[in-house]
């Protein structure tokens, strides 16, 4: 019997069956996604309402009602995510996509996870934050045995407390993350909660980091820190969506960081709180505002803000090597160095040769040089006035007055007001700049004299 | 006088039987017979000639040869015609000539003449004796200097094949180290571009003296494999041109490069070995060697036995010094020596083992021959396998290793000095597959000279390989 016949056989037996214990056994068919680009928001058909987010470039799983119980079908398994247009990644995510799908639920609710494990190995799944029965927690060996490969096991439990969550896998877990296997985990509070704001728009994305060797396509699984591929839900600058907002509306961010380093996550134009980590709601009265809030390894972060300054914001990780693509980290700097007289001379050697860096690096993001296959440019993408040098964990947040409530489509560029934009100034011309060399030490006026050592000894 | 007349008969009949007069062009004709289709890619060179006018037009092909770029065919053809070692070997093929001429050319009788008197009588003896034994071996002489005549022509012959063949592997060394000088210039190059760059890092702060010291290392390395390339490429010419002989302006020639391209299907290795037995000009010696051997050992049985066989003719007078009388005395005199000493067994055996020798020498030959154009045909086959495999296998991936690091550069992937490290080891690939070219060729030469020519004395094989990557720290 092969699968296909096993899941539509499935399907029929759970349209069959009553309500009883034995529909346990009857697998939900896994819905799956094939797309990269953001799902519009899953308003709740069945079960108890709530406020649904928006995952960026990501989906909401959908469940059935089993005798209110929401039953989920994740499915682990390797996948080929478009981590930008063109640039293709081997991972292992869960049902077509990674991240997986996110998991919508409300404070109270009964929830069962079918989880099928279709990747080469064994596979466990950890529901980051829960308050659960401890062998569900999904940690191999210490709460459960691992589920092996082709197996289905099932979580079931109560979703105790409102809050932002993830899952990801507790076992082999260092290859099976670096690979990709995560997802978000919303429960909604049920009814009013009085340190929970009710918002227009509600985000949520994971951060996640990949080392992805230019021209190949499988993440190394090794790497420890140095990675070149900087993710919000496995997506970079200039593929992430933006994020858009109507002008006042208050605005959840959700953020989890699942790399193995911590991002200070920044907005532009606005201030913000953080009203909640994994640990639950902040109390107001812990609250203060903020236009950066770093997110720890393995950490939430949720932040609420009012949408009211009109404008393309930018909303970013503040380290900046976070918001590049792929480059080489051992590259010499090649600013100020003088190339006069060597150019010709190279490319007599390297017919191809252009001279990069000697400026700085903005080249880069100008130049439209070919790369090897499969290879994420350092810093592209562009703005109405120009490159914006950036890739990776990098996007805009869109406030337009008349953005309608429930469209989270792309409004284009701002429409700046005349005299708002920073403009050039027309007066007498500046001196020619200096060209950026290096001049001798200690001979600005007022350098401390440094002192050298002695060179006795040496003969040069 | 009849028996004067006689031996005089005589004498006619053993010049018509073996006499013979010098060859006018000194054999070269023979040489050039024997030649024709083993002389490398020449099918038929000229040899030098013995004639003023042919000599000065061989001069002015030389001359308009030489103003153009010298192909390894033309090479070939002015070291035949202008090598003043071959010219001196051709001579003494001129000298075996005379000699041959010489030695089968009749000894002239003797005359002796004798005048004795006594108190009464005055006696005068006139004695023409002939050595009988030369005459009666003449035929036998006459074939035996042929054949050793033939055999220094096929000796001769074997030189020129010789001289061809160095002339063709000299030409290919010396293109093929021109072609290595030139892609050392250019590591040369990207190594010294590297480090001028490097010194403009340390300029304005960016590197310290260490790294730019590494790129010095590198440039240092680059240029005096450099010097070595173009001391090869002087050497390599230098040897080319002792073959053909020239010197002076004549020296000042440029070669025509690149070297030849690699066939497109190998010869196949059936009936080699029936080819070299059948064309091989030292099998061929090797086996007149043993005729000659075979033919004298029947001259030695007459010869050995009979030392020397004398007949001479005496008229004698005696004159009554008082009377006047005059008494006359003519008579035939035969000399034999006695065999009672030697029977002629030592000489016999010596003939006998002669053969023997020339028997054993034709066998050794003929397995040397065998061998060395089985060897000769491995070596070719995985001479041209290599050289395929550098050209369109490793050539090919050391240039796509150089784009692809040049992609790398373009996306701030990789640094200038992984560039310029990897157009080095391009141009390193590019330089190991001008030598496996050459490799090849040399290996062609060997086993065109194993085939049809000789033996090419102790077969070089294949050099090892000297595939080098370098590594760049300029990243
Ligand atoms: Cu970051």
């Amino acid at each position: 019997m092969n699968r296909r016949n096993f899941f539509s056989g499935a399907a029929t037996a759970v349209a069959a069956a009553s309500v009883s214990r034995v529909a346990l056994a009857a697998l939900p068919e896994p819905a799956t996604q094939a797309s990269a680009d953001t799902a519009p928001p899953l308003h709740p058909p069945t079960g108890r309402p709530y406020n649904p987010v928006v995952t960026l470039n990501g989906w909401t799983a959908p469940w059935r009602m089993n005798a209110g119980v929401k039953e989920f079908h994740l499915v682990a398994e390797p996948v080929v995510r478009e981590v930008a247009p063109g640039f293709m990644v081997n991972m292992w995510g869960y049902n077509g996509q990674s991240p997986g799908p996110t998991i919508e639920v409300v404070e109270g609710d009964r929830v069962r996870i079918f989880v099928t494990n279709r990747l080469p190995e064994h596979t466990t799944i950890h529901w980051h934050g829960q308050r659960l029965p401890n062998g569900m927690d999904g940690v191999g060996g210490l709460n459960q045995p691992a589920i092996p490969a082709g197996k289905t096991f099932v979580y079931e439990f109560e979703a105790r407390r409102p809050g932002t969550f993830m899952y990801h896998p507790h076992a082999d877990e260092m290859v099976q993350m670096a690979m990709g296997m995560m997802g978000l985990w919303i429960t909604h509070p049920k009814g009013q909660h009085p340190q929970i704001a009710k918002v227009q728009r509600d985000y949520a994305f994971l951060l996640n980091a990949f080392d992805v060797e230019p021209g190949s396509m499988t993440p190394k699984v090794n790497t420890m820190l140095d990675h070149n591929i900087w993710c919000w839900n496995s997506r970079v600058f200039p593929a992430i969506s933006p994020l858009v907002a109507r002008q006042g509306d208050r605005v959840r961010i959700r953020v989890g960081n699942l790399t193995m380093t911590n991002h200070p996550i920044h907005i532009h134009g606005h201030e913000f709180e953080v009203t909640g980590t994994d640990g639950g709601p902040v109390p107001k009265s812990a609250r203060w505002p903020e236009v950066t809030t770093d997110v720890a390894v393995g950490q939430m972060r949720q932040i609420d803000f009012i949408a009211d300054e009109l404008g393309d914001w930018a909303l970013h990780c503040h380290k900046s090597h976070h918001t590049m693509g792929a480059m080489g980290h051992d590259v010499p700097t090649m600013i100020g160095v003088d190339h006069r007289g060597l150019v010709g001379k190279i490319q007599k050697i390297v017919p191809d040769y252009m001279v990069m860096g000697e400026r700085g690096m903005a080249d880069m993001g100008a130049m439209e040089m070919p790369l090897p296959d499969n290879t994420f440019p350092m810093m592209t993408g562009t703005g109405q006035f120009g490159p914006v040098e950036m890739g990776g964990m990098f996007t805009s947040f869109k406030v337009r007055a008349d953005q309608p409530a429930g469209d989270y489509r792309d409004p284009g560029d701002f429409k700046h007001p005349a005299g708002t934009v920073a403009y050039e100034w027309q007066g007498t011309p500046a001196a020619t700049p200096r060209p950026a060399r290096t001049d001798a030490p200690g001979t600005a006026p007022g350098a401390a004299n440094a002192r050298k050592p002695p060179t006795s000894g040496h003969q040069h | 006088m009849s028996a004067l007349q006689n031996l005089a008969v005589l004498c006619g009949a053993a010049l018509l039987a073996g006499c013979a007069s010098v060859s006018p062009d000194g054999l070269r004709g023979d040489v050039a017979a024997l030649t024709a289709g083993r002389t490398s890619v020449v099918p038929q060179a000229a040899l030098p000639a013995t004639d003023p006018a042919a000599r000065a037009q061989a001069q002015q092909s030389i001359e308009s040869w030489l103003a153009q770029p010298l192909t390894q065919d033309a090479a070939v053809r002015i070291a035949l015609l202008n090598n003043p070692g071959l010219q001196a070997r051709l001579a003494a093929l001129g000298v075996s000539d005379a000699e041959r001429v010489q030695a089968i050319t009749l000894p002239n009788p003797h005359l002796s003449l004798g005048r004795f008197t006594n108190s009464h009588e005055r006696e005068i003896e006139r004695t023409l004796a002939f050595s009988l034994l030369d005459l009666l071996t003449m035929p036998w002489r006459a074939a035996r200097e042929n054949e050793r005549l033939q055999i220094a022509t096929l000796q001769a012959a074997q030189d020129v094949v010789q001289l061809a063949a160095d002339t063709r592997r000299a030409w290919l060394r010396a293109v093929a180290a021109e072609q290595l000088a030139a892609a050392h210039e250019r590591m040369a190059d990207a190594a010294d571009a590297g480090t001028e760059l490097a010194r403009r890092m340390v300029r304005v702060g960016n590197w310290s003296r260490l790294q730019l010291a590494r790129e010095q290392a590198v440039l240092q390395e680059a240029r005096s494999q450099l010097a070595r390339a173009r001391l090869a490429a002087n050497t390599e010419r230098e040897q080319l041109n002792r073959r053909l002989g020239v010197w002076g302006l004549h020296a000042q020639y440029r070669l025509a490069t690149p070297l030849p391209p690699l066939p497109a299907s190998p010869l196949p290795a059936d009936g080699i070995e029936a080819t070299a037995l059948r064309e091989r000009l030292d099998v061929q010696a090797a086996r007149r060697q043993l005729d000659t051997q075979a033919t004298r050992q029947g001259w030695s049985r007459a010869g050995a036995v009979f030392d020397d066989i004398g007949l001479a003719y005496s008229r004698n007078t005696s004159t009554d010094r008082d009377g006047g009388h005059r008494d006359t005395t003519r008579g035939w005199e035969l000399e034999l020596p006695l065999p009672l000493f030697d029977w002629g067994g030592a000489a016999r055996t010596r003939a006998q083992a002669e053969v023997e020798q020339a028997a054993a020498q034709l066998q050794d030959t003929a397995v040397r021959a065998r061998s060395e154009v089985r060897s000769a045909w491995l070596t070719y086959r995985t001479a041209l396998d290599l050289a395929r495999q550098q050209k369109s296998e490793v050539v090919p991936l050391r240039q796509f290793i150089a784009d692809e690091t040049t992609l790398r550069y373009n996306g701030m992937l990789a640094s200038v000095w992984d560039m310029l490290a990897e157009a080095r080891n391009s141009t390193q690939a590019v330089a190991n597959a001008i030598e496996a070219q050459r490799d090849f060729w040399l290996a062609e030469t060997d086993l065109q000279l194993a085939l049809t020519g000789t033996s090419p004395g102790a077969l070089q094989g294949l050099p090892p390989g000297a595939a080098t990557t370098t590594k760049s720290q300029g990243h």
